[in-house]
């Protein structure tokens, strides 16, 4: 199929929604489909061969964040270029409830049209303000798909509209078959940590109150732990006899994240915090390391309730010692965990994710093609 | 002469805005008729799959049902409407695929099990683009202006179509099968239900 896909953040500033635009374009192109992308960007060379620059992106304070937007007169002029120039089977915008190219192309297009919905903003001022001017433009989406469930009920409590749940993909490739940092991978029981480590929602405290009693358990058992922060710090706090157990090695390059994961015998996720989705959890999975981790809500959907990876009580060091313990010292159920995980992961890699937004547009697209609106 | 001046450009202002009305009113009516088309397609594809499952392994019941909605696709692939009556049948069609001796017949024969789940899965989303389009063409022509103006002309406003899809619960055996393990080709369509092309 001939895709178009408006991108509405600026392709060279990090952030999930280009991220995710880059790997569906590139996993669609791999399956032989032919794809554009149109986005903002601010340094033009950095754009791959097939995305086209919509122009520089202004910096907009909203929500608590700078959120960059793009709006304007020369932008449109590019968007109807891009329209007229492909003659695409289906257009699917990104995020076009920000007023950014999403939205642009929505308004500017005419035919199959497809959005993708990323944010969760239970009380968004802008959806609210806009819903009268925007209406216009979302009365042409034949599918609206959301990432994730609190994405779901923003659109459900704002526009009074359904969307499809398709979770975000993961590129799960560069993942299997990691080799284990130097040092490790010698059979010695390591457990694997990754995170800030000074950010308390990531919850490093729970799983080091539980490292005396996983010690008196498993007596050569060590903890790596791989993130950003006061290392000194960290290691001032640590009781003498926990100092020589736990390896604190920094920020790990994401070359490196795979190999973080097969250094370990188990990764702990004790996040105390509520996150909306488990994507470190799903490529420890890819990695093929068994997987421990807070009983929330995210991660108990992305465990399979438990079946593909073990849970413990939110904050409870005790449980936390107790399950890491199974885990380490019972391979067979270990490689249990190892094999559930990788059917979990794969439904969510990025081949399988795309599959099913192919399908949408198949269904969406019938006989007529993307056009430039009339008005 | 500012007065007609005045006039004029109202005049000019309210046609823009009368004339963009209609350009909505027609594009959410194509919309709608696309919605229609693609979901009438994936009930005729549902019933297919029905068929040949029933075929297969000789379900009398889930054959009947078949039969009674094929019976109806002629006349809705000529523009009937989507009624009450077809509504009735595909209900029908529905509670016979989620029946015991559907699931027991998939274990048998799973590729033909898969066919029929993946057609009730698009059956689902077809559904709720062509709901999704008729409730947002109702919003516009429900509105005041454009009913005292007729800006809908005699189109009738479409009705929603309701029917019960929901997905049959599988076991894991059949389940396992809708699971693409394969890591081979990336974009092997047919192995998971609601993804079959």
């Amino acid at each position: 199929m001939k895709i178009g896909l408006a991108c509405p953040y600026t392709w060279d500033v990090p952030g999930g929604v280009q991220v995710h635009v880059r790997d569906l374009a590139e996993t669609l192109i791999a399956a032989g489909h032919e794809v554009s992308v149109i986005t903002p960007v601010d340094d033009e060379r950095t754009l791959p061969a097939y995305a086209v620059d919509a122009g520089r992106a202004l910096p907009v304070r909203y929500n608590g964040s700078v959120a960059r937007l793009l709006m304007g007169p020369v932008s449109a002029a590019r968007v109807r270029r891009w329209l007229r120039e492909h003659d695409f089977d289906v257009l699917h915008a990104h995020e076009p409830s920000a007023p950014s190219i999403g939205l642009l192309a929505c308004m500017l297009a005419d035919g199959p049209i497809v959005a993708t919905f990323h944010t969760a903003n239970p009380r968004s001022r802008f959806l609210v303000a806009a819903q009268g001017a925007l209406q216009p433009s979302f009365e042409k989406l034949r599918a609206r798909i959301a990432v994730s469930e609190a994405a779901r009920r923003t659109l459900v409590e704002h526009l009074g509209a359904d969307a499809i749940l398709i979770p975000n993909g993961v590129a799960v490739d560069g993942f299997a078959d990691a080799q284990p940092l130097p040092g490790y991978g010698d059979g010695r029981p390591t457990v694997v940590f990754l995170g800030r480590i000074d950010e308390p929602r990531k919850g490093l405290d729970v799983l080091l109150a539980a490292m005396p009693a996983l010690l008196a358990r498993i007596p050569d058992a060590r903890l790596l732990v791989a993130g950003p922060g006061d290392a000194a710090g960290l290691r001032a706090r640590l009781e003498p006899d926990l100092r020589t157990r736990v390896d604190l090695v920094g920020l790990v390059s994401d070359a490196d994240k795979p190999r973080v994961f097969a250094s370990g015998q188990a990764y702990c996720a004790p996040n105390t915090g509520q996150e909306s989705f488990g994507i470190v959890l799903l490529e420890a999975m890819a990695a093929g390391t068994p997987v421990v981790a807070s009983d929330i809500d995210a991660f108990r959907r992305v465990l399979d309730d438990g079946r593909a990876g073990r849970l413990f009580d939110v904050g409870d060091p005790g449980r936390l010692a107790a399950v890491l313990a199974e885990v380490l010292t019972d391979p067979e159920a270990a490689a249990e965990l190892v094999r559930r995980g990788r059917g979990v992961v794969e439904t969510y890699d990025w081949r399988t994710i795309a599959e099913r937004i192919v399908d949408i547009y198949q269904m969406v697209s019938g006989d007529r093609q993307v056009s430039v609106a009339a008005s | 002469m500012s007065v007609l001046v005045v006039v004029v450009a109202l005049v000019v202002a309210v046609a823009t805005y009368l004339t963009w009305l209609a350009l909505r009113l027609d594009r959410l009516a194509a919309r709608v008729a696309d919605a229609r088309g693609g979901l009438v397609a994936q009930l005729v594809a549902r019933a297919a799959a029905a068929g040949d499952l029933a075929e297969r392994c000789a379900l009398d019941d889930l054959a009947a049902s078949a039969r009674r909605a094929r019976a109806v696709y002629p006349p809705l692939l000529a523009g009937a409407a989507l009624d009450g009556g077809v509504e009735l049948v595909e209900n029908a069609l529905s509670r016979s695929l989620r029946s015991a001796e559907v699931a027991a017949a998939g274990q048998r024969f799973p590729a033909e099990l898969h066919a029929v789940d993946s057609g009730a899965a698009r059956v689902a989303l077809a559904r709720q683009f062509h709901n999704d389009a008729v409730r947002d063409l109702r919003a516009l022509s429900g509105r005041r202006l454009i009913r005292v103006l007729h800006l809908s002309g005699r189109r009738p406003a479409p009705g929603y179509f309701e029917i019960d899809d929901a997905l049959p619960v599988r076991d894991d055996a059949a389940a396992a099968h809708g699971e693409p393990f394969d890591h081979g080709e990336p974009f092997d369509h047919g192995d998971r239900p609601g993804l079959a092309s």
